[in-house]
C-alpha cells in the first residue's frame, strides 16, 4: 500500500501525521492550503487494510470517534469509489491525498508512504514506516 | 447588548461568499458512506443526501442532522420519570474551507411522565444550546467565537447521550462549572512525533442566548486546556477556570483528565477537579474514575466511581454506577445503568436510569 500526494507536493509525512490527517485533527499543508483527504469505499478490503494499518483502530472505535466529530459538524474523509479514481484525483488536485495499492503507483504521483505489500502485523507494519520503510 | 453582540458574526458568516462548488475531475469525492445513503436527490442547492447517523448533506457545504433520547429513571424513594429527554438539531455550515458555521438547537420539555401526575406534559420549547463561528487560520491557530461546550476536562465536550455510556454525567460535570461558555476562544494543535499536543484559551464575556434562570452564569471569566493524545492509546489533559460572579465573588478552579485504551476492548477514563472560591466556604473538589469494557461486539460493561465534597455542605459523598451499553449499529445506543449512593441528600439520586438515544 503506498499513501500518495500530488508531484508538486514535496512535503514528507510520518505515518504518525497521515493518522492526524485521515482524522481530520490535522487540517492543513505545511503552506496553509487545506488537505483534502481520501478514502476508499467502507467495504473495500484495502480501506479495512488503512484502517487497522495506520489508524491502528477497530471499526467500532472509529465510528465512536466520528460520532464525536459529527457532535461538532465534522465528517469523516470523502470517498472515491476505486483505487484509480484516488490516484487520478491526486494526480489533479494538489491538496489531496489518499492510499492505493503499490501496484498502481505510476508517475503521476509521488508516494510519501509506502507500507508493506502482504502480511505483517500493524505493530511491524507501523514500526518499519516509522523507521524510514516509508522512503 | 451583550447578548446581541453574538449574532454580528455569525451573520456576516451567512452572507459571505460560498466557495464554488465545481469539481476538479469528473471523479469528485463523495460523503463517507460508513453507513448506506437512505435518501439522495439533486437539487440546485447541490446534491442532498442523507445517511443514518450521518444527517443530511446539503451540497458540499451544509449539514443538517441531529440526536434524540428518550429514558426512563426509577430512583429512590419511589420517584419514577420518564420521556424525551434530548431532542437535539446540529446545522453546519461551511461555505469556505477557512469558515465553520455550527449551531446545536434543543427542543426541551417535549414529552415528560411523572408519577403522581397525570398524563404527558408537554411544554416545548425550542433554545440554543451551541451557537459558533469558527475562523480556521492554520491547525495552530483557530479562533471561535459564540457560545460552544466550556473546554473543562473531557467529559463535558461530549456530553450528550448517544456519545456516553451512562445515563448520567458525572456530578463534578454536573454542578460545578457553566456547561457552555460565550465568548470567544483560541484553539489549535500541533503534531510532534508521538501524538498531538492541543490548546484552548477561551474568555466568557457575552450573556448566553438562552440563559438557565435557575442558575445564571458567572458575569465573566477566563480558562485554558491544554491536552496530549498519544498515538500510543492515551490522552490526558489539565484545565483551569477562574470566574466572577454577578454578585462580585471570585472562583478558581483546576483540574485534570485522562484517557486510556490499554487493549482495544478497554477503556479508562477519570477527571478530577478541585475548585476555590471567594466565600469563606467556598471550597470544592470532585472526581470521577470510569471503565468500560466490550464483554462481547456490541455489548458493554461499564463501571464508574464518583467522589464529590461541594462546598459548604460538610459531607462529600460517593457514587458507584453500574451499567451496560448495547450499541448494535454505531447511531444507536441502549443504556442501563444502577447507581448506588452511600447516603442520600440532594446531590445523590441512587436508582435505575435507562434510556434508547439515536443519532439521525
Amino acid at each position: 500500500m503506498a499513501v500518495i500526494v500530488h508531484l508538486e507536493r514535496r512535503t514528507e509525512l510520518s505515518i504518525e501525521e497521515v493518522v492526524q490527517i485521515y482524522l481530520r485533527r490535522k487540517r492543513f499543508w505545511d503552506d496553509g492550503t487545506v488537505i483534502v483527504p481520501l478514502n476508499l469505499p467502507s467495504q473495500a478490503p484495502l480501506r479495512a487494510r488503512f484502517s487497522e494499518l495506520v489508524l491502528n483502530q477497530t471499526e467500532t472505535r472509529l465510528a465512536d470517534y466520528w460520532n464525536r466529530r459529527y457532535f461538532d459538524g465534522i465528517l469523516p474523509p470523502a470517498t472515491l469509489a476505486s483505487t484509480e479514481a484516488v490516484r487520478r484525483y491526486v494526480a489533479s488536485d494538489a491538496n489531496a491525498i489518499g492510499y492505493v495499492p503499490a501496484s498502481e503507483v505510476d508517475g503521476s504521483v509521488r508516494v510519501v508512504l509506502h507500507l508493506e505489500k502482504d502480511g505483517g502485523s500493524p505493530e511491524e507494519v507501523r514500526a518499519a514506516a516509522g523507521r524510514g520503510g516509508s522512503r | 447588548m451583550r447578548r446581541a453582540a453574538i449574532w454580528v458574526p455569525l451573520l456576516l458568516a451567512l452572507v459571505s461568499p460560498a466557495a464554488s462548488a465545481t469539481p476538479v475531475n469528473e471523479a469528485t469525492p463523495g460523503v463517507d458512506d460508513a453507513e448506506p445513503e437512505a435518501f439522495g436527490a439533486d437539487t440546485p442547492l447541490g446534491r442532498l443526501s442523507y445517511r443514518a447517523g450521518r444527517g443530511l448533506r446539503v451540497g458540499k457545504t451544509g449539514l443538517l442532522g441531529g440526536f434524540a433520547t428518550v429514558g426512563a429513571e426509577f430512583l429512590g424513594g419511589g420517584e419514577r420519570r420518564g420521556g424525551v429527554e434530548e431532542l437535539n438539531f446540529l446545522v453546519s455550515f461551511d461555505p469556505v474551507p477557512f469558515l465553520h458555521l455550527f449551531t446545536e438547537l434543543e427542543v426541551e420539555r417535549l414529552a415528560e411522565l411523572e408519577r403522581g401526575q397525570k398524563g404527558v406534559r408537554s411544554d416545548p420549547n425550542l433554545e440554543v444550546r451551541r451557537l459558533y463561528l469558527d475562523l480556521q487560520a492554520s491547525d495552530a491557530l483557530n479562533l471561535r467565537f459564540g457560545e460552544f461546550l466550556t473546554p473543562i476536562g473531557r467529559w463535558n465536550l461530549a456530553s450528550r447521550e448517544p456519545l456516553l455510556w451512562t445515563t448520567s454525567d458525572p456530578l463534578i460535570v454536573e454542578q460545578i462549572f457553566d456547561q457552555t461558555a460565550t465568548g470567544a476562544m483560541l484553539y489549535g494543535s500541533a503534531f510532534p512525533r508521538g501524538g498531538a499536543l492541543s490548546y484552548s484559551l477561551y474568555g466568557t464575556f457575552l450573556d448566553p442566548i438562552d440563559p438557565d434562570p435557575a442558575a445564571p452564569p458567572a458575569e465573566r471569566g477566563a480558562g485554558a486546556h491544554l491536552e496530549w493524545a498519544s498515538v500510543g492509546g492515551w490522552t490526558v489533559g489539565a484545565s483551569y477556570f477562574t470566574s466572577e460572579l454577578r454578585n462580585g465573588e471570585w472562583n478558581h478552579l483546576g483540574g485534570a483528565d485522562l484517557l486510556w485504551q490499554p487493549h482495544r476492548r478497554v477503556e479508562v477514563s477519570g477527571e478530577a477537579l478541585f475548585g476555590e472560591g471567594s466565600r469563606e466556604d467556598g471550597r470544592l473538589w470532585g472526581l470521577y474514575a470510569q471503565t468500560v469494557v466490550e464483554t462481547v461486539r456490541t455489548l458493554y460493561v461499564v463501571g464508574r466511581y464518583e467522589r464529590f465534597d461541594p462546598p459548604g455542605v460538610g459531607r462529600a459523598v460517593d457514587l458507584f454506577d453500574l451499567g451496560l451499553a448495547w450499541v448494535p449499529v454505531p447511531y444507536l445506543r441502549l443504556k442501563a445503568d444502577y447507581v448506588i449512593a452511600d447516603h442520600l441528600d440532594e446531590l445523590s439520586s441512587p436508582g435505575l436510569r435507562m434510556s434508547v438515544s439515536i443519532l439521525f
